[in-house]
């Protein structure tokens, strides 16, 4: 194990409250599935994005994983990082601890998981999130039955690892930069990995505990400030296209370098239109609760 | 080595507009409700002729608030799952806001009963639980977001205190303007006495320098925290949200209420009613900034 994994056995206790938090890692006679990426060998194919998509229909503008870029120096001394980002499964969530309905919880064998019948929507554990690793499902879905309006998450593929697979996103990878297991159990490889190489984690200073480690992982495209402080001219204007042109739902956003109070406005418009298809619901709810 | 972010997923500011709004009218309604208590509860006696519209004032402000806050779910049907034991998650702030939000106008309206049957005992006992509930209702609005150690802007002790205080001031803005606009319909004997609004303005006084305080604390924090701290203030809140955090907050909230009535204008009518509309307004712009600025830089993360 690791100096990390050491420290965690030592300080498992200091943040388990919380209805469903127990900490698993390091507890013997426990699984703790984990994810190990190892950035030397991922070559930004967005494989895992795709299956992961594919896997849950996962709807536009929303992502379950996705995979950051970076360019790194300047030409002729430069090159391209990618960096994979995914729910940290954290041993001690601020996500669940912060979730008034329990619709959020910890598996015990480490999956941090979304009761759909339970959430009622209110994105409080996608502000707690500091990953931004929650998403709101929006009002329309191509398939019906999917959910809609209540907030959805990567399950680190819990349905088929029970069945001894690895998740999608793993089984994708084409360069086997993924790796799945149960970190408790130091003959898989995950443990094997952590144990042998420099792993990194993401904002190890919030006592998340995330069980994502990263392999080779570099600090500028890890760290949130450096991140919003060098973004590119274009991805600036992606964020600004995609936030401007967003209707229909409640969110807060604000387009940078436009009014920020005309946002504000537009904003309360959103949420008042948003309360059309939000009545529909309702109304179907009353009668299920009323004839069954 | 520099290293330029150039693709990442988009990602939406959870809550938006219908929370400040909140936010704001939590704060507004429990400000009032304070003033409604001088009279009934601290037994300051010349504050009794305005409980009862204090009182009032503190409930319609608050019967807004379901609207937003159940609309503003994904699922406002199950907004009941909040009080449901199955359901309520001891741990959450959230869940023990969904119990002081249903528990203080419930107060609320047994304290405006006594003031009404004019029974001191029982408005006074009543009233010590409603103002409990009120002050910590308005903690609560603190704490939902700055028990979210990510959240770099909100992550400060100094959120309830901040909130508290502009209840306060909000809270006493609102009221002075109402109570204007009450003695105009009322016969001479009714209405309440200009010494009396006077005295409420110089209140809103020390409030608003007690806000500028915790202001500079928060200032301090970030100039000489983190670098999320520093960057979160230097360029979202002084350049994105430049307008609600300076012009509004600052300027329009703070800065010019407290120059009117530090000045000679806080003996004059239009000096103390200016000044209570600005602080009541002014506000406003800090639960913009704290809801939106605070979620800001995380969503491009």
């Amino acid at each position: 194990m690791t100096t990390e994994n050491k420290h965690e056995g030592s300080t498992h206790h200091l943040r388990e409250y919380g209805a469903q938090t127990p900490g698993t890692k390091g507890i013997p006679g426990k699984k703790r599935y984990s994810m190990v990426i190892d950035l030397r060998k991922c070559i930004g194919c967005m494989s895992c994005v795709v299956a992961c998509k594919a896997e849950y229909g996962v709807p536009l503008g929303v992502w379950r994983t996705w995979v950051m870029v970076a360019d790194k120096g300047r030409y002729p001394d430069s090159r391209r990082i990618f960096m994979p980002r995914l729910c940290n499964h954290c041993d001690y969530p601020i996500c669940v601890r912060n979730c008034p309905t329990q619709a959020t919880f910890k598996h015990e064998e480490g999956f941090v998981l979304q009761r759909y019948n339970r959430c009622i929507g209110c994105r409080t554990c996608v502000v707690a999130c500091p990953y931004n690793a929650r998403h709101f499902l929006p009002a329309k879905r191509t398939n019906n039955n999917l959910p809609k309006l209540v907030v959805d998450k990567c399950t680190f593929c819990i349905h088929r690892v029970k069945k001894g697979l690895v998740p999608a996103c793993v089984q994708a990878c084409v360069g086997g930069a993924r790796v799945f297991g149960d970190i408790n159990n130091p003959k898989s490889e995950v443990a094997k990995l952590v144990a042998k190489e420099r792993v990194s984690v993401l904002k190890p200073e919030l006592g998340t505990s995330p069980s994502v480690y990263y392999i080779g992982g570099d600090w500028e495209i890890m760290d949130e400030t450096h991140n919003y402080k060098n973004r590119s001219a274009q991805q600036k204007a992606e964020f600004n296209t995609f936030k401007r042109n967003h209707h229909g739902d409640a969110f807060g956003d604000i387009v940078e370098g436009e009014n920020t109070m005309h946002h504000v406005g537009k904003n309360m418009s959103d949420f008042l239109a948003s309360i059309q298809h939000k009545y529909h619901d309702v109304v179907a709810a009353l009668k299920q609760l009323l004839f069954g | 080595m520099e290293t330029i972010i150039t693709y990442n997923a988009v990602h939406h500011n959870p809550w938006g507009t219908p929370i400040t709004i909140y936010f704001w009218l939590v704060g507004a309604s429990a400000g009032s409700f304070v003033l409604s208590a001088f009279g009934w509860v601290f037994g300051i006696k010349r504050y009794k002729p305005l409980a009862l519209t204090a009182s009032i004032l503190a409930i319609a402000m608050l019967m807004i608030v379901p609207v937003l806050l159940i609309w503003d779910l994904g699922k406002p049907f199950r907004f009941i799952y909040l009080m449901l034991p199955g359901f309520w998650h001891g741990t959450a702030p959230m869940a023990w806001g969904s119990l002081l939000i249903l528990s203080y106008p419930i107060s609320m309206f047994v304290y405006t009963y006594f003031v009404i049957k004019n029974d001191q005992k029982w408005a006074k006992i009543i009233g010590i639980i409603a103002i409990v509930l009120a002050l910590s209702t308005h903690w609560y609005t603190g704490v939902v977001m700055e028990l979210n150690p990510g959240r770099y802007i909100n992550h400060t002790p100094l959120a309830p205190l901040l909130f508290l205080t502009g209840a306060f001031i909000s809270g006493i803005g609102l009221m002075i303007l109402v109570l204007w606009i009450q003695n105009q319909f009322m016969r001479e004997e009714k209405k309440i006495k200009w010494a009396l609004m006077e005295e409420m303005g110089q209140y809103m006084m020390y409030g608003i320098v007690f806000d500028c305080f915790l202001l500079f604390l928060d200032f301090m924090q970030t100039q000489y925290g983190t670098a999320s701290e520093n960057i979160g203030h230097h360029t979202v809140l002084m350049e994105i949200f430049f307008t609600p955090y300076v012009w509004l907050e600052a300027v329009i909230g703070l800065i010019i209420p407290l120059l009117i009535l530090v000045s000679p204008l806080k003996r004059t009518r239009l000096g103390v009613y200016s000044a209570s509309l600005l602080v009541a307004g002014g506000v406003y712009g800090m639960r913009i900034w704290w809801v939106m600025g605070g979620l800001y830089m995380q969503s491009f993360y």
